[in-house]
């Protein structure tokens, strides 16, 4: 006699199956425009870009010991990139888009050439003299708009188009990720983080992982940019390269946990919901955020997510 | 580019020695604090920027040139330096490098934004008094305030030189930073010499910002050029040595004017930061080279 499926067991294991539960996900999350207004699409594509740039720096920072401060630098150049393949190739947005994430690679590997001669806090004061040096260098060159800036040719999307364009992109981000920490790649970043004169005697070759942390980090950060780009329809260089994206992105990442996989997405949330609650002292959120962020590092190193997996790891 | 006359050059040379005085001043308490507790400072560009305001809103306040009043915006400096060193970056210092160096990234954005809150974000710059005065023929010379600046530099970096050198206090400072256990076994208090190493940085600091803001204009977010000012001048000059970093000072506000010159004068920090870059990649042991 043949058993009748158990049908109890089989929702339970359908509804458990990460592919069906990332399917739901995604579709309440791409639905979510038709149900909220303006506000909400724009709080969201805020939401979904900080959650790019934390992922980006989570990778480089968070798993293979490299912390940055040259946010700026990638996104300007992203949005740069993205303002003027539109204007002066006439390319469309999928292919700005790829431009962004090209250039800011690119940039980055150039300069990984002489970054990553510098260890430990040595490449983090040259990633900041980096964003800190393009930045003045864009506002002084007047081939790309000087300290004015460019203004699109192209319209800006609606609201609700933008949001799914940051979605995609912070999907993208995470997809990419999480296949990274999946590859061989992860130990050879976590063995370059713990201790990179071992990883190196133990035949990791450490530049290469570096340098491979790096471009995808690169490349994101550039594609948040290009985004950037699009919803404002003008960029300038004081914002585009400004310190407030290095600022945004350390904060995010260190606030949710470095290192974990969903530090990024938890500091996105209480980074948003604080910069919510103070949306009328933008210069208090600012520094609220700098009083958060001093709080986590001496209080909860590992983040707030580490605070959750622990609770929930003695029940 | 048209090529400047040899002129232009010496004149470059002038501002770029005097200017990198104050550099220096401006950059000797991060070699301080790097060379002593080995934190990199990246709050240092703000402490700066609080000396140049603190000097702004006291002659708001008394209405006196703020050369007579920039002792006492460093004072202020110092005494906030103390709780920040003592209570917020001693108790993460332990935590490896990543924890120190992020809390004093937090310090800066915490300092800057409530500069802005405070202080609201236009330019500011303080009226020395002496105007565009200059010492020198019309074609080679340089401001007064320069030349005072310069001079002021000079002195406070000697009067630091010496009471690292040749004072107890310094040795206590030297020991703390170089063998800070076996410091400890002899009886010194190790801790309390970083907090004072912090206060004496923090002040100096302010003294740089307060004498800056009368040859630069300031905003509260010009830390950031501050800070890697600094950092380039400590890299140029090597830690924890006064000569070496009046040395340094003087070599970046050179390699600036001199740029400047040629360039034009927007790109005078770009320059200087590019400068930097070359120069640590060159040189990537730079900072902890060598102490005191």
């Amino acid at each position: 006699m043949r058993r009748a499926p158990n049908l109890p067991l089989l929702r339970a294991s359908l509804l458990r199956s990460p592919l069906l539960a990332t399917l739901l996900l995604s579709a309440l999350l791409y639905g979510l425009p038709f149900a909220l207004g303006p506000y909400w699409q724009q709080l969201g594509f805020r939401a979904l870009q900080l959650l790019t740039l934390a992922i980006a720096w989570n990778v480089l920072a968070g798993y293979c010991g490299q912390v940055s401060l040259g946010t700026g630098a990638f996104v300007g150049l992203g949005a740069y990139a993205f303002a003027l393949g539109g204007n002066r190739l006439g390319l469309a947005v999928p292919l700005q888009l790829a431009t962004a994430g090209i250039v800011a690679a690119g940039f980055a590997a150039l300069a990984s050439v002489a970054l990553f001669r510098l260890r430990g806090l040595y490449f983090t004061v040259g990633t900041l003299a980096l964003a800190e040096a393009l930045r003045i260098l864009m506002v002084n060159l007047g081939a790309f708009g000087g300290a004015s800036g460019i203004v699109l040719h192209a319209a800006t999307p609606a609201f609700h188009q933008l949001y799914w364009l940051s979605l995609t992109l912070a999907a993208f981000a995470a997809l990419l990720a999480e296949l990274l920490l999946r590859s061989p790649l992860a130990l050879a970043m976590r063995a370059v983080r713990d201790d990179e004169d071992v990883a190196l005697q133990m035949g990791v070759r450490s530049f290469r992982v570096k340098l491979g942390a790096l471009l995808l980090s690169a490349m994101l950060m550039g594609l948040a940019g290009g985004l950037q780009a699009l919803k404002l329809g003008v960029i300038e260089p004081y914002g585009a390269f400004g310190m407030g994206w290095t600022i945004d992105t350390v904060a995010v990442a260190i606030i949710g946990g470095l290192g974990t996989r969903m530090g990024p997405l938890l500091g996105t949330l209480v980074y948003v919901a604080l910069g919510e609650m103070l949306r009328n002292l933008p210069e208090l959120h600012a520094a609220v955020a700098g009083v958060f962020l001093l709080l986590t590092i001496r209080f909860a190193p590992r983040g707030l997510w580490s605070l959750i997996a622990r609770k929930r790891a003695h029940g | 580019m048209p090529l400047p006359d040899l002129n232009a050059l010496l004149q470059a040379l002038l501002t770029g020695v005097l200017i990198g005085s104050l550099f220096a001043l401006a950059a000797l308490g991060l070699s301080l604090v790097v060379g002593v507790i080995r934190i990199v400072n990246l709050m240092h560009g703000e402490l700066v920027v609080l000396g140049a305001y603190a000097a702004y809103a006291l002659v708001q306040l008394t209405g006196l040139n703020p050369l007579l009043l920039a002792p006492v915006a460093a004072l202020l400096v110092a005494l906030l330096g103390w709780p920040i060193e003592r209570y917020i970056l001693q108790p993460v210092v332990r935590h490896g490098t990543e924890a120190p160096l992020l809390t004093t990234f937090a310090l800066s954005i915490i300092l800057q934004n409530l500069l802005v809150y405070c202080a609201g974000g236009d330019t500011r710059a303080l009226e020395s008094g002496l105007g565009a005065r200059r010492v020198g023929s019309g074609a080679l010379g340089a401001p007064v305030i320069y030349l005072i600046g310069a001079l002021l530099a000079l002195c406070v970096c000697a009067a630091v030189h010496l009471l690292i050198t040749r004072t107890d206090f310094g040795r206590r400072i030297r020991a703390s930073a170089e063998q800070p256990d076996a410091a400890a076994i002899v009886g010194v208090a190790v801790r309390s010499y970083y907090a004072r190493t912090f206060m004496l940085a923090a002040g100096v600091a302010g003294l740089g910002g307060a004498l800056l803001g009368m040859v630069f204009s300031f905003t509260p977010s010009s830390g950031v050029e501050f800070l890697l000012t600094g950092f380039a001048v400590v890299v140029l000059g090597g830690v924890g040595s006064v000569k070496g970093t009046l040395l340094g000072g003087v070599a970046l506000g050179v390699v600036e004017s001199l740029g400047a010159t040629l360039f034009g004068d927007g790109y005078r920090l770009f320059i200087g930061l590019l400068a930097f870059l070359v120069f640590l990649t060159l040189r990537p042991q730079g900072l902890f080279g060598r102490s005191a």
